[in-house]
């Protein structure tokens, strides 16, 4: 049994690589890069007028870019051999997130910075930094930014309650097993039937049974989304429904794995309930709590779905997020260049947002557990 | 008391329907026995061809289904069998690209092209779209050229889009033929449905607002005392102009529905948007006040595509829309179009609506509506005085009120895109298909019945066809009355079809909403709104050539 020299995974076989073998790959591997930038040139001269000829479109540039990357793998075993194929577990996905996240993201990118309505005849324009300044003076871009800190901010409302819903299934009651799964079900409907279920027939002003039992309770006119604060309020109360149960049962999942010696020793050592759950569970399950948190956060963050169905972001922007604006300015005003260039800033404000928090949560967890 | 008389109403309509149905149901199964036992279809005087399509399945025998939509397919294929031998589409393949609203359009053409698919031997692949969707994705197909339908149904206003910039098929002489095109009331003829002197578009539909009131509420004595002890001069009656609107309204707050028992409602706006759709229903109030007999334009200046949404017509219809939301229903302002017109208005709240024609042909064939005995039409009403743009001052005219029927979205057509154009067989096949579609008699059924479509032919109105179909000879009367008044009447405000109206409209949508949220400290500020975001959207899609089309669109 042999190893290459300075191969620390031991690769079993070593490879002997003919020269021609070599040569081949790299032919193989340049032949395909030449076409591709051969067929991208052709066509990018094409589209631009510069010459007259070309596809019809862009595909076969792509049938070339796939031809590349099949000719980039094999080039790694017909160079490299054995050393290649390790190359080959990486190289398909490295290649699939450059051209399903990364090429969009660029692609994106580009036409964020143009004029680009689609009943325009003129096509696309490049415009520049224009659909920035427009966003900066735009009330409905910074209306629906107002809503969404708004939206956020209530999940530590949902947070609380999921904490208490998961400490009430965590401990000895009947049925467990029973609320656990009722507990579960609104996070199984999607939810554009909770919008359509909740939001258009039971909180239906006349014969909707929630309305009705607004009504014995003695609210004469309910209406629950007639009013900008209630209209928000319903929306952030039908959000919550959906999602709190998914962070109930990660909380749950937490409080089960956690070592109950911990709590004997505080009951031994006599502290009182609360102090046994603000002093050892809540810190212990801080870890737990910062991930079910951040992940809602990011649901949260592309709530759309029920504003869209239920109030169409009124009354008078109310309700609206910032998904469910952009949503109406790239469908309903096909202003394709200004709503990228809405989602990209948005993209960069969430990034940001959760890297500062993340930040926040790390130091949190430290001051909390003692970690250092 | 009250339950007692709703319920009463409700037994008499089921035993209408369950008569009605019964006989319905056996002119049915004639019609469908002669046909299914091989006797030509062209055998059928034409007369007797009409009335036995209008009996399936019969006015109050329930909605309509996927059977009856492909007897009445086949029944109508009498002219397509003139035009083309039978299997001569085999092998062709055709993607039609349609609606899906409210289980209709759509639904309705896979049953009718069925029998046409057996008979030519084409295939047709569809496409379903949501009506929100709808705009989004044509838009798109045409911006980054991927059409990948060869047959559309498709609004007029979206003209612009997609013949200004040649991606529809010219319509042949035979298909005029077949589809007696001379037939269409007057609005629907060119320039409609024509860009450049070519013909593109076979109709399907012709959209206008008319107005729908409840008979019980203004034949109520209760209400006319009541109305006459709060000192009006005028008669408890149907209004005629927006002003008689507002004060009606306002009147019937705190009063009880006739009909349901729960509290009385005047007119119903929808507040909400509707993917722009919405806008149509300030529209239909602005009209009146914007739409000057001596000035085709109402939306923009003709000649330099300025706004008008914030002159004082149009300030006065939003101002309307403010004064009387107190008035209107809790929760009015989550209410879209379609609330209004489906859940409210057809299920018994409000007494004053206007919308398109689906209205009156689901008021009695609709299994959801309970005002089918109760409901009365008239063209949309008109204002004591109209606003002259060009003199800038208000107007009182000679004749009496100024009415300007709305002519929303001037209906639905079909057409045929221009990548059919190089196979001659697939270009026939598609318009075969698109002329059994507008075929005169199957166009008859669809306006008799929920399809989302309304009368917009000459020969839709004769009255004696519809009351053989078992519709009542007042109700079908006044029904049809307030459609073809809407469709000639001189001063019709028609839309403009250029390229993006409905950026505008949607736009519009979300200024409104910011309006009746009370953001904007006056109707006049909001609509100063309205008008810059629209004169934006003019300069990025192009002035020059939205002044060219929009004055074509006004055939000017």
């Amino acid at each position: 049994m042999s190893t290459a020299d300075g191969d620390l995974l031991h690769t079993v076989n070593v490879d002997t690589i003919s020269a021609s073998r070599i040569r081949l790959g790299r032919t193989l591997l340049w032949a395909s890069v030449a076409l591709m930038f051969l067929t991208f040139g052709v066509q990018a001269l094409f589209e631009t007028g510069v010459t007259p000829f070309g596809f019809d479109t862009w595909r076969p540039v792509l049938f070339t870019y796939c031809l590349w990357a099949f000719a980039l793998c094999m080039s790694r075993v017909m160079i490299y051999g054995e050393q290649g194929k390790k190359a080959l577990f990486v190289l398909p996905a490295v290649l699939f997130v450059l051209s399903m996240v990364v090429f969009p993201l660029v692609f994106g990118l580009w036409i964020s910075f143009s004029d680009w309505n689609l009943s325009s005849l003129t096509g696309r324009k490049f415009n520049g930094l224009d659909n920035f300044r427009q966003m900066l003076s735009d009330p409905f871009y910074w209306n629906a930014l107002y809503n969404m800190l708004i939206y956020v901010a209530a999940i530590i409302v949902e947070y609380a309650i999921a904490f208490g819903l998961a400490l009430l299934l965590n401990a000895d009651i009947r049925a467990r097993k029973f609320w656990r799964v009722t507990f579960l079900l609104p996070l199984m409907l999607s939810p554009v039937a909770v919008s359509w279920m909740v939001g258009k027939s039971m909180l239906e002003i006349r014969f909707g049974p929630l309305s009705r039992f607004a009504k014995w309770l003695g609210w004469e006119q309910p209406s629950f989304f007639g009013s900008p604060e209630i209209a928000k309020l319903t929306i952030m109360i039908m959000d919550a429904w959906t999602f709190i149960p998914f962070m109930m049962i990660m909380l749950l999942a937490g409080l089960q794995a956690m070592p109950k010696e911990v709590l004997e020793a505080a009951e031994v050592d006599g502290a009182s309930r609360w102090q046994r759950f603000w002093e050892v569970t809540f810190p212990l399950m801080l870890p737990v709590s910062i991930t079910a948190v951040m992940i809602r956060i990011i649901f949260k963050l592309k709530l759309a779905d029920i504003i869209i169905n239920v109030t169409s972001g009124g009354p008078g922007g109310a309700t609206d997020s910032v998904t469910s604006f952009i949503f109406r300015e790239y469908r309903d005003r096909s202003n394709v260049g200004y709503g990228t260039l809405l989602a990209m800033v948005y993209l960069v404000l969430i990034v940001i947002f959760m890297t500062v928090l993340l930040k926040i949560a790390d130091w949190l967890v430290r001051r909390a557990t003692g970690a250092r | 008391m009250k339950l007692g008389v709703y319920d009463k109403l409700m037994e008499m309509q089921a035993s209408r329907r369950g008569v009605l149905k019964g006989a319905a149901g056996a002119a049915a199964a004639l019609s469908a026995s002669t046909v299914l036992s091989g006797i030509p279809t062209s055998a059928f005087a034409q007369d007797d061809l009409r009335a036995a399509i209008l009996k399936i399945p019969g006015v109050g025998a329930g909605s309509p289904t996927d059977a009856d939509w492909q007897k009445v397919g086949e029944m109508c294929l009498g002219a397509t069998k003139a035009n083309v031998a039978e299997g001569e589409f085999a092998g062709v393949e055709l993607t039609f690209m349609g609606l899906n609203n409210q289980n209709l359009h759509n639904f309705l053409f896979r049953g009718f092209l069925k029998p046409w698919e057996a008979y030519t031997g084409a295939k047709i692949n569809w496409i379903d779209l949501a009506q929100a969707d709808y705009n989004a994705r044509l838009q798109q197909a045409i911006a980054t050229g991927t059409v990948d339908f060869d047959i559309a149904e498709m609004g007029a206003p979206f003209e612009g889009d997609v013949c200004g910039k040649g991606l529809a098929s010219e319509m042949p002489d035979w298909v005029k033929d077949q589809i007696e095109m001379d037939d269409y009331v007057g609005y629907l003829k060119a320039p409609v449905g024509t860009w450049a002197g070519k013909t593109y578009r076979v109709s399907i539909d012709g959209d206008c607002h008319n107005f729908n009131y409840r008979t019980d509420y203004f034949a109520n004595e209760d209400f006319a005392k009541a109305w006459k002890d709060a000192g009006n001069t005028t008669e408890w009656a149907p209004p005629a102009t927006w002003q008689e609107v507002q004060a009606q309204t306002k009147f019937l707050k705190g009063k009880t529905d006739p009909l349901s028992g729960l509290s009385a409602h005047g007119y119903l706006d929808p507040l909400k948007g509707w993917g722009g759709f919405g806008f149509y229903f300030l529209g239909s109030r602005a009209t009146a006040y914007a739409k000057h007999p001596d000035d085709p334009a109402w939306l923009f200046d003709a000649d330099t595509m300025k706004p008008r949404i914030n002159n004082p017509a149009w300030v006065r219809a939003i101002q309307d829309v403010l004064d009387v939301m107190p008035d209107q229903p809790a929760d009015q302002i989550n209410a879209d179009p379609g609330t209004t017109g489906f859940q409210q208005f057809l299920a018994g709240t409000g007494s004053m609506l206007s919308w398109w024609g689906d209205i009156g042909s689901s008021a009695k064939t609709s299994d959801t509506s309970v005002v089918g005995d109760v409901v009365g039409f008239s063209i949309l009403p008109g204002s004591d005085d109209v606003w002259n743009h060009k003199e800038n001052k208000w107007e009182t005219l000679a004749e009496g009120p100024n009415h300007a029927p709305n002519m929303a979205y001037i209906g639905w057509g079909v057409y045929v895109m221009a990548r059919v154009d190089s196979d001659e067989k697939k270009k026939k096949a598609a318009w075969s298909a698109a002329a059994h579609l507008g075929g005169k008699d199957l166009s008859l059924w669809c306006s008799a019945y929920p399809s989302g479509f309304q009368p917009y032919r000459q020969s839709h109105f004769n009255i004696q066809e519809w009351t053989e179909a078992g519709y009542e000879e007042a109700f079908i009367k006044d029904y049809l009355a307030s459609e073809a008044d809407s469709y000639n009447h001189p001063n019709a405000a028609i839309e403009p079809r250029i390229p993006g109206i409905f950026q505008y409209y949607s736009v519009a949508e979300d200024e409104l909403a910011k309006i009746y949220a009370g953001q904007y400290a006056s109707a006049q500020e909001g609509a100063d709104a309205i008008a810059v975001a629209w004169e934006k959207i003019t300069d990025q899609i192009g002035r020059d050539s939205q002044i060219e089309l929009y004055k074509a669109s006004l055939g000017m």
